[in-house]
């Protein structure tokens, strides 16, 4: 993640080293995926430049464009992310005066063919100012002295409506009530867009119990290797406030010797549970795990399941529960087949499917999934991962030697 | 008579009362603003001089209700024709860097001229046996709930009334028995005027008392938020002019007071405050109280104002909600910055060992540092076709423009230097 006031004032050179200028100004579209289409040049003798971002090689401690560059002139529906946006007032759907754009954020899109900058959000809080007047970290560091956290104030760029911001506004679509901090998981989804060092720095700022939420939502790669960075007593303290199976799922991904440390340093009655929890998941779920289950995309009739049902699981040993995923694969809802048989066969599925799902996750304990599906009374119980994607379930068949054993 | 003539004679009545309809449907904010001008701390700078230099300053009220007259109309043109303030427009166009410096600086210097006000109140209260904490107390809660409370209406009408009392001035100018011809004179033809160095420091007080940044900025904002159309801006220009002739006007019965009085007598104020006390065996009973009276009324005033000026500029530069006509719900960050501003002061002027001499001479430093920076952002904007249009200076008028804010930047430019030299002996 870049943002603005950092990027401003940044020398540009040529890949052979040779000084363009001083970056000014940005130029993005405005639409719903602002991308930064220009870059606005001072060069050494005061001349503004525009260039096309294609040029943009990358980005460290300057800007390097590529060798053989051409100027450009603006299109249609293009602003200046400094003139158009920066420091202009935010009014929210009604007219009301919220804040100003004290910042602005970008993000890098790096494939092998391709560099992109995206405009991701605006900065309304105080870090944006601070950032600005390059006293950010200084200000961190003094409220963490005195135990003060406070939250970055990001607005996404999607509140903000691009139309309006053509005309000069920048308008959001929502009252001014409804606007609440950045929920956690949106919040993870956007770091992890960008590179560790500054989910680390982001993370570093954030209030320990929004922190905590923040990290539950990553996926378990950017976890592995905050855990394994952060000092072991901020890792403590973080899994402290998280929820003991996610805390496992992290532990286990870390190695031994970190684990040992971390585990040593969280309060005692949580250690002990932690320390429960990682012993059963030796008994992992993975080789109970069976991949023969139907999903059908929400918007299946009863008659499309049926067909379905009829194509697919002619060769399935168990057959209970069919299950509902979205355009991501993400499972939505669950029904099992008498609910199907219910229903007329025009219905679609999601009028019927129950949303409140019981799952597992890979790393989730034997005697947890047994004590949740006789809890439930669930023939099978989904294994989902991170994302919420289906992995397999587990069956009731399956889990019956477990249960007998220990009778 | 024909019937065509009487018509004609007709619709000029009726355009004249309609004129003179719409002038009071957009008559307050210039009036307020260079009533405030005059707060507490004016009319202590006020009596001071007029009780050490007599009538011969009283030339230089000419000047600076001139020069008054000028900036506070660009400000006021602007506000109508940009429909932005002081502050949005240094946001936008100079960054958050600038801002936020020029809003610190503000806020600092405000709090001083608050400390002042407050000050005032709490001596001239103390003078007339008034529990001067319990006062304090008093003022501040009423100031607050009338703030919140009340809209932009009540509250304009609440500071003209403010206003109206400053015609005590006039009534203890006459009880003082001045010497009419010569006072009167003084103002146009300068007389037995001596260029000391006091003098001079003196002359410059009394400008910078009277033309501040924070005044700059209120009047910006309180015409803004009136929503003055851009139609009506002639006759908001004509009552900015009125406004800056009323500051002075008021000014020259403050000057007038104890000049015929302290300094006919030879009598030299320790401070400006005591004025009230001092001007009785010459002036009488009714004199002398109304005088106190209107030091407390000032001192209402110019707190009440300044520390509006502190939410509005804050809302302005961080573009949160900030109007008069907003409930606290839905302005609260507004109503903060306010109540805060008065809380500070109010909790400083009651330290016992803070000096209010020292107080009064950084806040007159720091008020002449803003002023240069307020007059670059008044000229660039108001010469800035783009924003302006057709309301952009005209060429002479641009002339003038240039002359008063050079004269003005050299006159604060004078008292940064030399309080920091620590040349300037004024005040004590």
């Amino acid at each position: 993640m870049l943002y603005f006031s950092e990027i401003e004032g940044k020398k540009i050179e040529t890949e052979d080293k040779i000084e363009i200028g001083f970056l000014e100004d940005l130029v993005f579209l405005a639409s719903a995926q602002p991308k930064v289409t220009k870059l606005v040049i001072r060069s050494l003798n005061k001349e503004k430049i525009i260039l096309p971002f294609q040029y943009v090689v990358k980005i460290n401690s300057s800007i390097v464009i590529k060798k053989l560059y051409n100027m450009a002139v603006l299109v249609e529906n293009e602003l200046f992310l400094k003139k158009n946006l920066l420091d202009k007032q935010i009014i929210d759907i009604v007219g009301n005066k919220i804040v100003r754009v004290n910042d602005v954020s970008l993000q890098e899109k790096i494939s092998i063919n391709h560099y992109e900058w995206y405009l991701t959000g605006v900065d309304v809080g105080l870090f944006g100012i601070l950032r600005t007047l390059k006293i950010e970290s200084f200000f961190i560091n003094c409220m963490r002295f005195f135990g003060i956290h406070i939250a970055p104030n990001l607005l996404p760029w999607g509140l903000i409506q691009p139309l309006e911001l053509s005309r000069g506004h920048v308008k959001l679509n929502k009252k001014e009530e409804k606007l609440q901090n950045l929920r956690p998981e949106d919040l993870a989804d956007y770091l992890e867009k960008t590179n560790e060092t500054n989910v680390r720095k982001f993370l570093k700022i954030l209030d320990k119990n929004y922190a905590a939420e923040v990290v539950s939502n990553l996926n378990i790669n950017y976890q592995r290797s905050l855990f394994q960075h952060w000092e072991p007593d901020k890792s403590a303290s973080v899994l402290e406030m998280i929820h003991p199976e996610e805390a496992v799922d992290i532990l286990l991904a870390i190695s031994k010797k970190r684990r040992e440390e971390i585990l040593h340093l969280v309060e005692q009655q949580t250690q002990e549970e932690l320390q429960l929890l990682i012993s059963l998941s030796r008994t992992s779920i993975g080789n109970k795990l069976t991949t023969e289950f139907l999903t059908v995309p929400s918007n299946f009739t009863v008659n499309d399941v049926i067909s379905s049902i009829k194509k697919n699981t002619a060769d399935f040993g168990f057959f209970a529960a069919i299950y509902v995923i979205n355009e991501k694969k993400q499972l939505i809802g669950v029904f099992n087949l008498h609910e199907l048989l219910m229903h007329n066969l025009d219905t679609p599925v999601y009028k019927f499917m129950i949303q409140n799902i019981i799952e597992i996750r890979l790393t989730t304990p034997i005697e947890i999934a047994v004590r949740k599906m006789l809890h439930y009374r669930l023939p099978a119980i989904p294994v989902v991962n991170n994302d919420k994607q289906i992995l397999g379930i587990v069956t009731f068949d399956q889990v019956v030697d477990y249960i007998s054993q220990k009778m | 008579m024909s019937t065509q003539e009487h018509s004609s004679t007709q619709s000029v009545l009726f355009s004249f009362k309609t004129r003179l309809l719409i002038f009071f449907s957009i008559f307050g904010p210039a009036t307020i603003t260079a009533m405030a001008d005059n707060d507490a701390a004016g009319v202590a700078t006020y009596s001071l001089v007029g009780a050490k230099f007599g009538y011969s300053m009283l030339f230089i009220l000419l000047i600076i209700t001139f020069l008054l007259a000028i900036t506070q109309e660009m400000g006021v043109r602007i506000a109508i024709v940009t429909g932005k303030g002081l502050g949005d427009i240094i946001r936008e166009r100079y960054g958050v860097t600038m801002s936020v410096f020029v809003f610190v600086g503000l806020f600092i210097a405000n709090t001083g001229t608050v400390i002042a006000n407050l000050s005032a109140i709490k001596i001239t209260a103390g003078m007339f046996n008034i529990n001067s904490t319990f006062f304090l107390i008093c003022i501040i809660t009423i100031a607050t709930i009338f703030i919140i409370k009340g809209n932009y209406k009540t509250n304009q009408n609440i500071f003209l009334l403010s206003g109206f009392f400053y015609l005590t001035y006039i009534v203890s100018a006459f009880k003082a028995r001045p010497d009419w011809n010569l006072a009167i004179s003084s103002v146009f033809i300068p007389q037995n005027m001596h260029f000391s160095k006091e003098f001079i420091f003196a002359a410059i007080a009394v400008l910078g008392t009277t033309i501040t940044p924070w005044g700059q900025f209120f009047v910006h904002s309180y015409v803004l938020d009136k929503k003055i159309k851009i139609d009506d801006l002639k006759y908001t220009q004509i009552e900015t002019y009125f406004g800056a002739f009323l500051t002075d006007f008021f000014s020259f019965f403050m000057i007038v007071a104890t000049a015929s009085t302290l300094y006919a007598h030879k009598i030299s104020l320790v401070s400006g405050e005591q004025a009230a006390l001092a001007i009785k065996p010459f002036a009488g009973e009714l004199a002398s109280v109304l005088f106190g009276f209107g030091i407390l009324n000032a001192g209402f005033m110019g707190l009440v104002v300044v520390s509006l000026t502190t939410a509005y500029a804050f809302s302005e530069f961080f573009g949160v909600e900030g109007s008069l006509d907003k409930s606290f719900g839905k302005s609260k960050t507004f109503y903060i910055i306010f109540i805060m501003q008065l809380l500070i002061a109010a909790l400083i002027v009651n330290i016992p060992s803070v000096s209010l001499f020292r107080i009064v001479f950084f806040t007159q430093s720091l008020n002449g540092i803003l002023l240069p920076a307020m007059f670059f952002f008044l000229l660039t904007a108001s010469n800035n076709k783009d924003m302006m249009g057709k309301y952009i200076n005209s060429k002479w008028y641009n002339y003038i423009a240039i002359i008063s804010s050079i004269v003005i930047i050299i006159a604060a430019m004078f008292t940064v230097i030399s309080n920091v030299l620590g040349l300037s002996n004024i005040g004590g």
